[in-house]
């Protein structure tokens, strides 16, 4: 709880240091709503071990649904936003169930959410009458006027993410927290104890799944238009592989510091033009095959190490425990 | 109709070449290629540079095959060893990410070295004519070569004892590791082999139209999809499931338009999933 107090008002400082420039604003902003993705990710992914390959499509479902609705329908964003999510987290709640139910491995479960996504992607380009195909929709004036202006935007995505990350606390703190773990050690030991495993990777899976479409269907209004090359598998599903793996999986900052890495060596290669799509290839190589663990783990044994020069092992590994 | 269904049966035999080496691969290797169509167009690039450097067709063709098994083999070598450490489940999660990297990496440098590259191998006489139908002669050398390295495979894997160590590995690699078969070195052979059918699509593809170097994820999912239909560990099913959604993606292209073509492709592999994860047409062989 402490460390989502210190993150919080570090993150609510940075528009006072950016301020200024819309471009580096813009830039933050993006990477609260990646923190946000990989914090839901890391609970599909990191905790309950289930593939999903469709972040893209779960977040543009509930953009498009967002977004179409209000301009078809008239109603209002504040209420679209919600059916959005709501959407999004049924889909994956879905995915979810049936993957247990059928006994998928994590590598089908992996082809099924993936054909979703390029079913989402057909999809969008076919029903052209209500998504304008591949040109999108412009979302600009449609009701959110908030976030249209960029330091207001910024506070509605830093809201979005804390609230993630309570979701995240509570869910660990609770009796699903120690579900998930138990999952994640091994499933089968976790039935036999007595843990409902359809049941709890359902709820990781809905959970998360809302916190996409969330964070996705917002992200279609900030953005002023939507289209499929917004909600790309390339452009969503890697990055925020990429970010949880630098981050570290199963802890609860790393998700937040792997997306902020992640936004900062992107912001490096981006002179280079069309080489990130190279640079995320050498990424998740690079980081699958020498660094499983990602950051926070690496930093906080080095904390504890540091701390065990004074203090007594027992303490230190108290601290590492208190952290993770 | 007729000229739809010999479309969809060229380009199903095309499929089929992908999807063939998906099967194998991840038969013997324990490891889903998501960089397979990266090798197809590995081999047609690698052809396209043969022609400018002056070769003639066939031996640019060759040539391309011969780099893409080339890729292959250096890729099981090098990125797979990490993988091959873990079996089961371990081992399809690190080499599925691992190939996914890959095929960035391989995307990402075509796009940098040499983009807007094609390769189309133009033939002497474009349509000849077969019991009234016009065909094209592209389409018709496409297939033949395809059928030509099906029964190649087809009689290495039924008739030469290395063939039926591959099979036997498929089977039960632990059986096949006690009867003296070495699992490692037999998979690096048919990595070499998938590898090298790919670039045979790849080729085959600048032959009936051209290619590009952005169409590797595309030949990656065709294929997957179709081993999946095929049933991951059947060769023939494979072979069939490759011209059945051909077929199936030629009628519908023409009659629904290519994006519900290719939904119906993807439902399809979906269900096949949740309904028979051994393949739908697995038990045919």
């Amino acid at each position: 709880m402490k460390s989502i107090s210190i993150l919080a008002l570090v993150l609510a400082l940075v528009p006072a240091v950016a301020g200024d420039s819309a471009y580096y604003l813009r830039l933050a902003t993006l990477a609260l709503i990646y923190m946000a993705w990989t914090v839901a990710f890391n609970l599909i992914f990191g905790h309950t071990k289930q593939l999903f390959l469709c972040l893209n499509a779960l977040a543009g479902t509930a953009g498009y649904v967002a977004v179409v609705l209000a301009k078809d329908a008239g109603l209002s964003p504040w209420l679209t936003v919600p059916i959005g999510a709501a959407a999004a987290a049924g889909l994956g709640a879905l995915f979810s169930y049936v993957s247990v139910r059928r006994g998928l491995g994590v590598i089908f479960l992996g082809i099924v959410t993936l054909a979703f996504s390029l079913i989402f992607h057909n999809l969008v380009l076919g029903l052209r009458q209500y998504t304008n195909g591949e040109t999108g929709l412009v979302t600009r004036g449609l009701g959110l006027p908030l976030l249209e202006q960029p330091v207001p935007a910024y506070y509605v995505f830093l809201g979005v993410l804390l609230a993630a990350l309570l979701t995240y606390h509570l869910l660990m703190r609770s009796k699903s927290g120690m579900a998930f773990r138990a999952l994640s050690d091994d499933e089968l030991t976790a039935q036999l104890s007595g843990i409902d495993v359809t049941r709890y990777k359902v709820l990781a899976a809905a959970v998360a799944s809302a916190i996409l479409g969330l964070a996705g269907a917002l992200y279609a209004f900030y953005n002023g238009i939507v289209s499929p090359s917004v909600f790309s598998f390339v452009g969503i599903d890697i990055p925020v592989l990429i970010a949880l793996l630098l981050g570290g999986m199963r802890t609860r900052l790393g998700p937040v510091l792997g997306a902020a890495a992640f936004t900062l060596i992107e912001e490096m290669v981006r002179p280079w033009g069309q080489l990130n799509v190279l640079v995320y290839g050498v990424l998740l190589i690079v980081l699958f095959t020498a660094c499983r663990e990602g950051l926070v783990p690496l930093a906080t044994r080095a904390a504890a190490a540091f701390r065990g020069r004074r203090a007594p092992a027992a303490g230190s590994r108290r601290v590492q425990e208190a952290e993770r | 109709m007729t000229a739809i269904l010999f479309d969809g049966v060229v380009q199903g035999l095309q499929l089929s070449l992908l999807a063939v080496g998906i099967t194998l691969i991840y038969g013997l290797g324990g490891v889903l290629n998501l960089a397979h169509g990266q090798f197809a167009v590995v081999g047609g690039v690698a052809a396209a540079l043969f022609l400018q450097f002056g070769l003639d067709p066939i031996s640019s063709g060759f040539g391309g095959i011969l780099s893409a098994g080339i890729l292959g083999l250096v890729v099981d070598r090098t990125l797979l060893l990490p993988a091959y450490r873990y079996r089961g489940e371990e081992r399809l999660l690190l080499g599925l990410i691992l190939t996914l990297g890959f095929s960035f990496l391989v995307d990402g440098y075509l796009n940098w070295q040499v983009p807007e590259f094609s390769l189309s191998f133009r033939l002497p006489v474009p349509m000849v004519e077969i019991g009234g139908i016009p065909m094209r002669t592209a389409s018709l050398a496409a297939s033949a070569i395809a059928l030509a390295v099906f029964a190649g495979l087809f009689a290495f894997l039924k008739l030469t004892l290395t063939g039926k160590s591959i099979r036997s590995i498929i089977e039960n690699e632990a059986g096949a590791e006690l009867c003296g078969i070495d699992p490692s070195r037999t998979r690096t052979l048919i990595i070499f082999l998938a590898a090298m059918m790919a670039g045979v699509a790849g080729v085959t593809q600048g032959l009936s139209s051209s290619l590009g170097t952005e169409m590797g994820p595309e030949f990656t999912i065709l294929g997957l999809l179709v081993a999946v239909v095929g049933g991951v560990r059947s060769i023939n099913g494979t072979l069939a499931a490759g011209i059945l959604l051909g077929v199936v993606n030629a009628f519908a292209s023409h009659y629904v338009g290519a994006y519900v073509a290719y939904i119906i492709l993807l439902s399809f592999a979906m269900a096949t999933i949740l309904v028979r994860p051994t393949g739908l047409l697995a038990r045919f062989t």
